[in-house]
């Protein structure tokens, strides 16, 4: 598909044009849902831009030896010195380096090219449902762009039309619309050096950026290349508050600041007007900029923001209560700081992996016993004349270099409840079943998995068997017997139990066990002293590792008769320990949330 | 000796799912729901096997279509300098992806017994290189790893595996027919993934009794004497082979009127389904049944069915509540549209 024939987005355009005609722009990010279109609307980048000007891909496979270039074999064995070949950033110098899924990229792999200081601009799509990026990477992009699947239904039709037409060859030229776009780009470019910025539009661009709270001088400037590529665009020399103001959604989308009052985001949209009538077809929708189609560019450049930032789409201060069968309620949680921090350090919990699985990152020195044999060969490729090779290549020890694999690794999470004829069980099943929910609807990012166990009457069971289906957990754990003596001794032998199976098939994985008791364990397994069996098995759990427990204690304080042993668990695990009467699914969501993000 | 396609028992919303996506690759990949022992990997191995040959470039590894959009860096090469491609005919594959699957083995990368022997670089062809224009069949996908998972789906969105990994530098096509199968007991894919296959069909164990007994006759024949099973389907199966051959050439003259069209997008719009890929599907799998069914025309059968196949798995439902409710809607929705 071509630029020309893409239907509607018209803001994606205007943000791809105004980086053809001037680089400084910084390049796009489009942030939107699957099947929106984002990815062809990047791509479509390529042709705007004309020769000269490269358009390098970094794949999602890429490792860094090819980000930053690595010695050429075959020029480095005949030469026998080290021949370099260029990497993929220097490759898109002077032109754009394209990342898809951008979100997806392992974050050693964004730290090289955010880091990396070539003159090349990035295009990157990203789904927010997929996870979140360091605002510090996002900031790189000159513009920010949400990109929406079209609603109307006309819209829609030409969009099904668009890809059922056969493939046409970039090179068949005849294309008359992506000709127009390229002259109008052309000339726009060599009139560049010509446009005026007055003083007065200057000091209100950057009152413009003040008032937003944007942090850093990057936006001031990104704002000042992109007024000045539309006006030229245009085909005016002069930039105008009204350029300022057409551009400002495209370069400060994903700048302001996150906890910023809506006051301030319904001023803006108040503010932001297109520039005036004459300029006709080439201003941006002019015409039917009606009052609904601001609203929703307003609505969705929120989106974009708090998605970018892993802000979830409800806003924070409205959490949502679904009604959920008619037992439990569950919530969905908006922990912002909590969210916020994660952000900051990655999505998930990586971790170094001990295995020959996960993804080669790049190659190191340290013996792992896990060589990298294409970085040994191009660190002995210079030497092989030296050595006198004939045929195969010699290879000594100093030249050996292993590889460093990374590896997501999942939690688990694994809930041991206390399904006792004591008091308020119902309501802890009804509290706890909610957190499994809360904890599940919000794990499509981080994919954790949750297990829960019930212990009553003789006996412990996997009630729900590790699982990252809310689907299974709702069905599994809609009916749950209750009442009848309290075997926790059983529980924590169960508990035991499964983390060693899952630990067979994946050793990646982390566990946190929180045990939900009121500590009242009745019931022995074996016979012995049910005090002296809990601690057995407390002995057993503490010598697992990658595991972490939380001990709630749901004892009714207030009586007399206290036995606290629940907090005897919990240091004899080395466990957090929470005392709650009232016990709340998101007040246990929160702790568990706190406690993976530490994990 | 493969099971006869045409000798399967039922579970025919899985076998025309099938059939369209060799008619129209475009169609997008199937997903298959299900419990294990329902023919699954049986179907898409018979229907490969039936399929006639196809041309491809001799001695390519990576499978390029000589007259494909798309060429390997090796036949880009060879046909810039000797100006044209050999050819051979080969038969359509299924390749299997396992579970454990690393990212080398995937997307290929450097042959490093070449390298150490030659001091040459050379890319050595991962399964993405082998399912090109092949099928590549994932049993439980939910069950793949999530980087790997990202990376297929990476080369899957534009049918092109670029590489940069390891010293090397390639690219080929990586255009495949995705069929994966899960069972959903043991966890959701993720939406994306799930968006990512064009159709998805739910089997189940068939309970009709003497279908169950005609499944376990067909079956101890074709044990007891393979060649003389398949020679017995032998009719059926050439009739649907051209069946399908000819689906193939009427594909591009059956019609899209706007009509059709737009009673598409008054379903998915109904259903409030976001992004175009709903839309596209069905109009897709739509036109590839109207083919099948020898017809010139898009009618109303032939939208309602590709519904129930492209909107299955994408249907809005909360988290709580089962599939099956979903079909129901649609159900209803689709009468509507008839009328």
């Amino acid at each position: 598909m071509t630029f020309s024939s893409i239907v509607g987005q018209e803001d994606a355009k205007l943000a791809l044009i105004l980086n053809a005609i001037d680089p400084r722009c910084g390049g796009v990010l489009f942030v939107g849902e699957k099947g929106s279109g984002k990815s062809t609307l990047a791509r479509s980048f390529a042709e705007l831009t004309g020769e000269g000007r490269p358009f390098v891909e970094l794949p999602l496979n890429a490792t860094e030896d090819a980000v930053l270039g690595d010695a050429d074999l075959e020029n480095t064995l005949i030469t026998g010195t080290e021949f370099r070949r260029p990497g993929l950033l220097e490759r898109a110098a002077g032109g754009t380096l394209y990342i898809d899924d951008v979100n997806l990229l392992l974050p050693e792999i964004i730290a090289l090219v955010s880091k990396g200081q070539t003159d090349c601009i990035l295009m990157a799509t990203m789904n927010p449902e997929e996870g979140a990026l360091s605002s510090h990477f996002v900031d790189r992009f000159g513009m920010c762009v949400p990109v929406e699947a079209l609603k109307e239904a006309p819209k829609r039709v030409a969009v099904m039309r668009q890809a059922m037409e056969p493939v046409r060859s970039c090179l068949s030229g005849s294309d008359d619309g992506l000709a127009d776009s390229r002259e109008k780009i052309e000339s726009a470019r060599k009139r560049l050096g010509r446009v005026a910025v007055p003083a007065d539009v200057l000091d209100y661009l950057v009152r413009r950026c003040m008032e937003n709270l944007v942090s850093g001088h990057r936006a001031d400037i990104r704002l000042f290349y992109a007024a000045r590529a539309y006006a030229v665009y245009l085909g005016t020399e002069t930039v105008t508050e009204a350029h300022v103001d057409a551009v400002l959604p495209l370069v400060l989308a994903h700048r302001r600041r996150v906890f910023q009052e809506p006051e301030a985001r319904q001023d803006l949209s108040n503010r932001e007007a297109p520039p005036d009538g004459k300029n006709g077809k080439d201003s941006r929708d002019a015409g039917n900029g009606s009052e609904t189609q601001q609203e929703s560019k307003e609505q969705s450049s929120r989106l974009v923001r708090d998605e970018l930032y892993g802000v979830p789409r409800e806003s924070a201060a409205a959490e949502e209560v679904f009604g959920v069968g008619e037992d439990f309620k569950i919530r969905r949680l908006t922990f912002r700081k909590d969210r916020m921090n994660r952000t900051m350090s990655g999505r998930r919990t990586k971790t170094g992996s001990r295995g020959k699985r996960g993804r080669h990152v790049k190659s190191i020195l340290r013996d792992n016993n896990d060589i990298a044999v294409d970085a040994t060969i191009r660190a002995a490729a210079p030497f092989q004349k030296l050595r006198g090779r004939k045929g195969m290549l010699i290879i000594r020890d100093e030249d050996l270099r292993y590889k460093q694999r990374e590896k997501r690794m999942g939690h688990l999470i694994v809930f041991v409840v206390d399904g006792s004829g004591s008091m308020g069980v119902s309501r802890r099943m009804i509290e706890t079943k909610g957190a499994v929910q809360s904890l599940l609807m919000d794990c499509y990012q981080k994919r954790e998995m949750v297990a829960m166990i019930v212990f009553r009457k003789d006996r412990a069971e996997t009630v729900l068997p590790p699982t990252a289906s809310v689907e299974t957990a709702s069905k599994r754990l809609r009916e749950i017997p209750v009442g009848g003596k309290t075997p926790l001794a059983a529980g924590l032998l169960e508990t035991f139990n499964l983390i060693r199976r899952v630990r067979i098939k994946s050793e990646e994985t982390r566990f946190l066990v929180v045990v939900i008791t009121d500590g009242r364990a009745n019931h022995s397994l074996s016979g012995v002293p049910v005090r002296e069996e809990i601690k057995k098995m407390t002995e057993m759990l503490r010598s697992l590792p990658a595991t972490d427990y939380v001990v709630v204690d749901t004892e009714d304080k207030t009586k007399i008769i206290r036995t606290d042993f629940a907090r005897e668990i919990s240091s004899a695990l080395e466990g957090d320990y929470y005392r709650i009467d009232d016990l709340k699914a998101d007040y246990l969501t929160a702790v568990i949330r706190k406690k993976t993000m530490s994990m | 000796m493969i099971f006869p396609f045409t000798a399967i028992v039922g579970q025919d919303e899985m076998k025309t799912a099938l059939i369209l996506n060799v008619i129209d690759p475009a169609v997008g990949g199937l997903l298959i729901m299900g419990e294990k022992g329902t023919a699954k990997s049986t179907a898409v191995r018979a229907l490969a096997e039936l399929l006639p040959e196809t041309e491809a470039v001799k001695g390519c590894p990576f499978n390029c279509d000589p007259d494909g959009r798309v060429l390997c860096t090796d036949c880009r090469e060879r046909l810039q300098t000797e100006g044209c491609l050999d050819r051979e005919r080969r038969r359509m594959r299924v390749v299997e992806l396992p579970l454990g699957i690393t990212e080398d083995r995937l997307v290929g990368t450097l042959d490093i017994e070449h390298a150490l022997q030659k001091g040459e670089k050379r890319f050595e062809p991962g399964i993405l290189a082998d399912a090109n224009r092949n099928f590549l069949y994932v049993d439980e996908v939910n069950l793949l790893e999530d980087h790997i998972v990202d990376l297929l789906l990476d080369s899957a969105a534009m049918g092109v595996n670029t590489v940069e990994r390891e010293g090397v530098s390639f690219t080929h096509p990586a255009g495949f027919i995705l069929v994966g199968t899960m069972n959903p007991e043991e966890g959701d894919l993720r939406p994306q993934l799930l968006d990512r296959f064009g159709l998805c069909v739910q089997v189940l164990s068939i309970m009709d009794k003497s279908a169950r007994v005609e499944i376990l006759k067909r079956k101890a024949a074709f044990d007891a004497e393979p060649r003389t099973f398949v020679e017995s389907r032998r009719k059926e199966q050439a009739e649907l082979v051209e069946r399908i051959v000819a689906a193939k050439t009427r594909l591009k003259t059956v019609a899209l009127p706007d009509d059709v069209l737009e009673k598409i997008v008054g379903v998915t719009a109904a259903l409030n389904l976001d992004g175009h890929r709903a839309d596209i599907v069905m109009m897709k799998g739509a036109r590839a049944l109207a083919a099948f069914r020898g017809k010139e025309k898009i009618e109303h059968s032939d939208i309602a069915d590709a519904a129930r196949l492209a909107l299955n798995h994408r249907m809005k439902r909360l988290p709580f509540e089962e599939t099956g409710r979903g079909r129901e809607k649609l159900q209803s929705l689709l009468a509507e549209f008839s009328a």
